[in-house]
């Protein structure tokens, strides 16, 4: 029989919550724009728990073809689905807490009830076939959807603690400590020196060992120092589509982020330059959260810890990549990882 | 899911037979294929081309021969008798012909050819076959002793048409050309001779040192000081009647000549230039002492009050204690890794101080004990003593400047005084009348130095017309205008135009690209944007004169009257007032400085709160409270240029000047903002579309980096538009650097006395008048009194117009280009 344990604080957790799909989906359907997502029927047993967000995690024993029935029927019905959550994940120290986290584009809801934690100094790999609402999670996070205008949503999401949607907060001061790197390179129309420095210099820097050191140490972290040492000067725009990319990356952790947020950030490159940027990963990995959104699932493989399945804005299964690619709970996790569906 | 998996092929189409059974048949009409299209758009385009290079070559041909020197004719003509015999008693004139053309003759005319015809002298040539007659037009010059610089002989009047060698055309500085021969070159003198006066011959020929020249001489007097010498005034006339002889005298004597002219223009321009504008701004100096004191004076005397010294020192104390407590509070920087959240009352606290320092520090300011805005017997004694120095000083200078000034003017004098003495002698071919040195004065020739060039283009060979033609270019270019801008060169009004053009692009381009950022990057997309674009877009098709009328009411009348004589509501005339409600005048501004601060914390507040909660819609109330925020902006604005207009502690930049005008007219500063205003629009719609263009990733990149929305525009859009805002500003130079009907009204005079640009302080002149091409034109073409004569300069002048908006334009380009190098990179 399904349990609601409530707990005080995220880390304390260690008793596994069991949770029945078909129980689940009873509680209420997806919000409305504008209704705050408290008024969820989940959400607001969540909440009143304290901070769990929602994360599930089902029995072992009740994956098979049953839940795939469970997740049909739960969209067709416009009720929110429980994610399966591995419960090893739940046991680490995270930096980003999505709390029920929903989004509308004007009256199109493109994420239900998104609850996850990002586990501190991990890469967690975002999965999904397109449209799944992967970017959109991604841009939630440094908050890069307030410059739609149609954009609503409800839920929360912390920062090491601090809400990042709390009125009160700068978000000027959010997207300094989130760096990004984007699907399609985008160098400003400067020096590759300037691009490099550019969060430095909007932070008020001026003093030039400063700026070359910090341009030195992330081009060298981005594998591009030796190939443009000599032409710091030059205008970015003369660069090949692989430097580009490695430049938009060297840019974005320039700034010494918490987080760096990629978003496809292999899709337009050649296979060598992608194994530079993946070798990138790997080394960063344990000094910088890292989300990145992929296609490729080998890459998924080979550098994420986590890995999440996204379908039609629910997240469906989060765990550990290992757990994700060879052992998923899910049927619907196994179809898309096998490539038999999406 | 399930349905994901489904094969969509299976469905049957409907058609019985399948696809690809019977292959459709198709065709592509002519009027879709390429080529008619290509036709009919290239066809379009040549024609707009040659219209275009039409206008260019008409202007380019005009312009180019306009210099070219032509053949001095030598023109015998005479009315025909009854007989059709030639007329007794020809006229003979030289002239260089300008036109030629077929007239309906007369009845006189047709007479006079019908008798011709009869007698069979009628020249080949006079009369067409439908009976129209030829006539050409000569431009005869010699204005002292004709009315008519200009004129029509009719082909059947003329006997005879020579080109002798000697026939000269020469430019002269005033009352324009002169035909003529040269017949001797005079040069004057005074000499002693050691002969008394009556042994002494009065008409010598003898050698000189330019060869056979013949001497009159008139006796002045006995030598001082030297019996049996005595003091003659000799003129030595050189080649008389021999014209070869004669211009090569004077060609000679010519550099010189020039050379002392000149000398004159440069001494009088510092005379009248330099030293009259130090002894003006002594004259200035010592008249703003008077009125500052006056003011002072007549304030004590009628009890305006000024604010007791303790409430200076409250405002002074306040207003560093306010500082203080601002920067005691500032919030402290987040430890690493911690957000800055600040608390919405300490930052409403810290505005309402840093508003009070504001108020308090203008106060303390313009209440200062030692301020000379105040009305205290202090205050007026030190003016008073004020006044006394700055009289003295302003004696000592004046003085000083106005020796100086003497002694310029004697160092002119004796340099006039040795031009006089060079003359030279161009005689009339019909009268022997020669060239004078002015209307007046019939009977004395031409100074050399008044002769600007000759040419005997009769004989001349082609090289030495090409020379005359470019130094003719050289004059109109380097040249000033003279003549009533009908001769001479346009050397100012270039500057004037280019001067205008600069500075119009300077005031439009912040102001056009504040505009489109604001409209394009914060403002709330919306019908309200809409209708300001429309607006913007309508203001473009604004006639032209409607924006001179609007510049000469509010700039030179309004904002030139304020920048002249301040608000009006100063001491002096606060003294006017009653008392009582001088006080008020005072206090009530103040009041008025407060309310501003009040409104002003309003906006930002009702500002703050109209921002939706992040990922929210706004709520109703904060849009009540958004457009309640924008209403007091415009509020703020309003009534701070209220404070301003009626502040009472401004009396004008150029008090001491009046009543003379400095700003308060016409000038190069409303002119350049008068064009600027008319191409706001060009710059705006330029500058939106190129910012629209700026892709959206790069914005988000910035964003991404944690750029604000400033740091964002600043670094990543406005660099990236800069090509399109280049073209704004290209187009904007095009359409103000040819634009006249406003001129007229703000600024464009038919001659300024000085440029708007001098080596003097400060150099770039915004109160003066200036001259500009486009009004150049129009006024010499249409308003001149000799527009005949005027033709090749008005041709030229069009032609330099083109030449100048094509430059600026050229050079903006390849400014343009670079950037676009530097912005758009070539690989993707
Ligand atoms: N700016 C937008 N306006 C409206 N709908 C959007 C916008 N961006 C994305 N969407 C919609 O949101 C959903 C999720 O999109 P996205 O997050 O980009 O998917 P993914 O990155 O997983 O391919 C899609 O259905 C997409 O159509
Ligand atoms: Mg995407």
């Amino acid at each position: 029989m399904p349990t609601m344990q409530t707990r005080s604080g995220p880390l304390q957790m260690t008793t596994p919550l069991s949770v029945n799909p078909n129980d689940r989906s009873t509680t209420s359907g997806g919000g409305t724009p504008g209704q705050n997502g408290s008024a969820n029927g989940s959400a607001s047993a969540t909440a009143a728990g304290g901070d769990v967000g929602g994360v599930g995690v089902l029995d072992k024993n009740q994956g098979g073809a049953e839940g795939v029935t469970a997740f049909a029927e739960c969209i067709k019905a416009g009720r929110p689905f429980p994610a399966y959550t591995h419960e090893s994940l739940l046991r680490e120290d995270h930096v980003i807490h999505v709390k029920d986290f929903s989004l509308y584009y004007g009256q199109a809801r493109a994420l239900y009830d998104i609850a996850m934690r990002f586990a501190r100094g991990k890469t967690t790999a975002l999965i999904g076939p397109s449209g799944c609402g992967k970017s959109t999670l991604l841009r939630s996070i440094n908050r890069l959807n307030d410059l739609i205008d149609s954009v609503r949503c409800t839920g929360d999401m912390t920062l090491n603690g601090t809400s990042v949607y709390a009125p009160s907060v700068d978000v000027i001061d959010i997207r300094k400590r989130i760096g990004m790197v984007f699907q399609k390179s985008n160098p400003f129309p400067m020096s590759i020196f300037e691009n490099v420095v550019y969060s430095l210099r909007i932070d008020g820097e001026k003093r030039k060992g400063v700026l070359q050191d910090a341009c030195e140490r992330a081009l060298r972290s981005a594998a591009l120092w030796d190939e443009v040492k000599d032409r710091l000067k030059e205008s970015a725009l003369g660069m090949s589509g692989g430097q580009q990319q490695r430049l938009c990356i060297a840019r974005a952790i320039a700034a010494e982020p918490e987080v760096l947020l990629m978003d496809e950030p292999c899709s337009a490159l050649d296979p060598i330059a992608t194994l530079k940027v993946e070798e990138f990963i790997r080394q960063i990995a344990g000094r910088i959260t890292v989300v990145i959104v992929t296609h490729n699932m080998h890459q998924a493989a080979r550098v994420s810890h986590s890995t999440a399945f996204m379908y039609m804005g629910r997240l469906v299964e989060y765990g550990p990549t290992a757990d994700i690619f060879q052992n998923p709970r899910l049927p619907e996790t196994e179809q898309y990882v096998t490539g038999r569906f999406g | 899911m399930n349905q994901s998996l489904e094969n969509p092929t299976q469905k049957q189409p409907p058609s019985e037979k399948g696809v690809g059974m019977t292959p459709r048949v198709r065709a592509t009409p002519l009027h879709a294929r390429g080529e008619p299209m290509v036709w009919l758009t290239g066809s379009a385009l040549v024609m707009c081309l040659l219209m275009i290079a039409g206008l260019l070559s008409l202007v380019l041909y005009h312009g180019g021969r306009a210099f070219w020197p032509g053949d001095v004719q030598q023109v015998t003509f005479a009315a025909v008798g009854e007989d059709g015999k030639p007329g007794a008693n020809p006229t003979v004139v030289l002239g260089v012909q300008t036109e030629e053309e077929f007239f309906d003759p007369g009845e006189a005319d047709q007479k006079a050819i019908a008798a011709m015809k009869n007698a069979g002298t009628l020249p080949p040539g006079a009369v067409d076959a439908s009976g129209r007659a030829a006539r050409k037009l000569l431009r005869v010059g010699n204005r002292e002793l004709q009315d008519q610089p200009f004129l029509w002989v009719p082909l059947y009047q003329i006997q005879k048409v020579e080109t002798p060698a000697e026939a000269t055309m020469v430019e002269r500085m005033e009352w324009g050309p002169w035909f003529g021969v040269p017949a001797g070159v005079e040069v004057r003198q005074r000499v002693a001779i050691d002969q008394p006066a009556e042994k002494i011959e009065l008409l010598v020929t003898r050698e000189g040192e330019h060869g056979k020249e013949t001497v009159a001489r008139t006796i002045v007097g006995q030598a001082e000081g030297k019996p049996g010498s005595t003091v003659v005034d000799e003129v030595r006339v050189i080649g008389k009647d021999d014209p070869a002889r004669a211009m090569a005298v004077f060609q000679k004597l010519w550099p010189e000549a020039r050379a002392r002219a000149v000398e004159i223009e440069r001494l009088k321009e510092i005379e009248v230039g330099r030293i009259n504008h130090e002894i003006e701004a002594q004259r200035l100096r010592v008249r703003q002492a008077e009125v500052d004191f006056v003011r002072a004076k007549v304030a004590f005397e009628t009890g305006a009050p000024s604010a007791p010294v303790w409430l200076w020192w409250v405002g002074v104390v306040g207003a560093v204690g306010l500082l203080g407590a601002w920067i005691f509070t500032r919030p402290k920087p987040p430890a690493p890794g911690e957000l800055l959240i600040p608390k919405p009352t300490v930052t409403a606290l810290r505005a309402v101080m840093l508003a009070g320092v504001a108020a308090l520090g203008i106060f303390a300011y313009v209440e200062r004990p030692n301020s000379l805005l105040r009305a205290d017997q202090q205050t007026v004694e030190r003016l008073s003593q004020r006044l006394e120095a700055v009289r003295a000083e302003a004696k000592v200078q004046t003085e000083r400047l106005e020796a100086k000034y003497g002694e310029l003017r004697t160092q002119t004098a004796k340099i006039d005084e040795e031009d006089a003495r060079y003359r030279v002698i161009f005689r009339e071919v019909t009268t022997g009348k020669f060239a004078p040195v002015r209307q007046t004065e019939l009977g004395e020739p031409l100074r050399i130095s008044q002769v600007v060039r000759t040419i005997q283009p009769n004989d001349a060979s082609v090289f030495s017309k090409l020379s005359v033609y470019t130094s003719r270019w050289g004059e109109f270019i380097f040249g000033s205008p003279r003549e009533a801008n009908t001769e001479g060169g346009i050397f100012p009004v270039i500057i004037g135009t280019v001067t205008l053009t600069l500075l119009l692009s300077v005031l439009v381009m912040p102001l056009g690209v504040i505009a489109a950022i604001y409209l394009r990057e914060y403002a709330k997309q919306g019908p309200l944007t809409s209708a300001v674009r429309v607006a913007i877009n309508n203001l473009a098709g604004v006639p032209s004169i409607v924006y001179g009328v609007f510049g000469l009411g509010f700039f030179c009348y309004s904002v030139g009257a304020f920048i002249d004589t301040g608000s009006g509501v100063s001491a002096a005339s606060r003294v006017a007032l009653p008392v009582v409600g001088s006080v008020w005048s005072t206090v009530a501004w103040w009041i008025g400085v407060g309310v501003l601060l009040l409104l002003v914390l309003g906006a930002v507040f009702a500002s703050m709160a109209a921002r939706p909660r992040p990922g929210q819609y706004a709520t109703g109330g904060q849009v009540w409270l958004a457009r309640g925020a924008a209403i007091g902006w415009v509020l703020c604005a309003v009534s701070f240029a209220g404070l301003v207009a009626y502040t009472p502690y401004f009396n004008g930049f150029f008090e001491a000047n009046l009543p003379a005008k400095t700003f308060n007219a016409k000038g190069m500063l409303w002119s350049a903002l008068t064009l600027s205003l008319l191409t706001l629009p060009v710059v705006i719609v330029a500058t939106e579309e190129a910012i629209a263009a700026v892709p959206r990733t790069m914005r988000e990149g910035s964003y991404g980096c944690g750029a604000s929305k400033w740091q964002t525009i600043q670094r990543i859009v406005l660099p990236r538009a800069m090509p399109g805002i280049m073209t704004g500003m290209i187009l904007a130079m095009a359409r103000g650097a040819g634009e006249v009907a406003p001129l007229m009204l703000v600024g464009a005079v038919k001659l300024a006395p000085e440029l708007p640009v001098s080596s003097q302080w400060p150099f770039l002149h915004l109160d003066r008048n200036f001259m500009h091409l486009g009004f150049h034109v129009y006024d010499v073409g249409f308003q001149s009194p000799d527009s005949q004569a005027a033709q090749p300069i008005v041709w030229c002048t069009t032609f330099l117009l083109i030449l100048v908006v094509v430059t600026l334009n050229a050079s903006a380009i390849s400014i343009r280009s670079s950037l676009r190098k530097k912005f758009f990179g070539e690989t993707f």
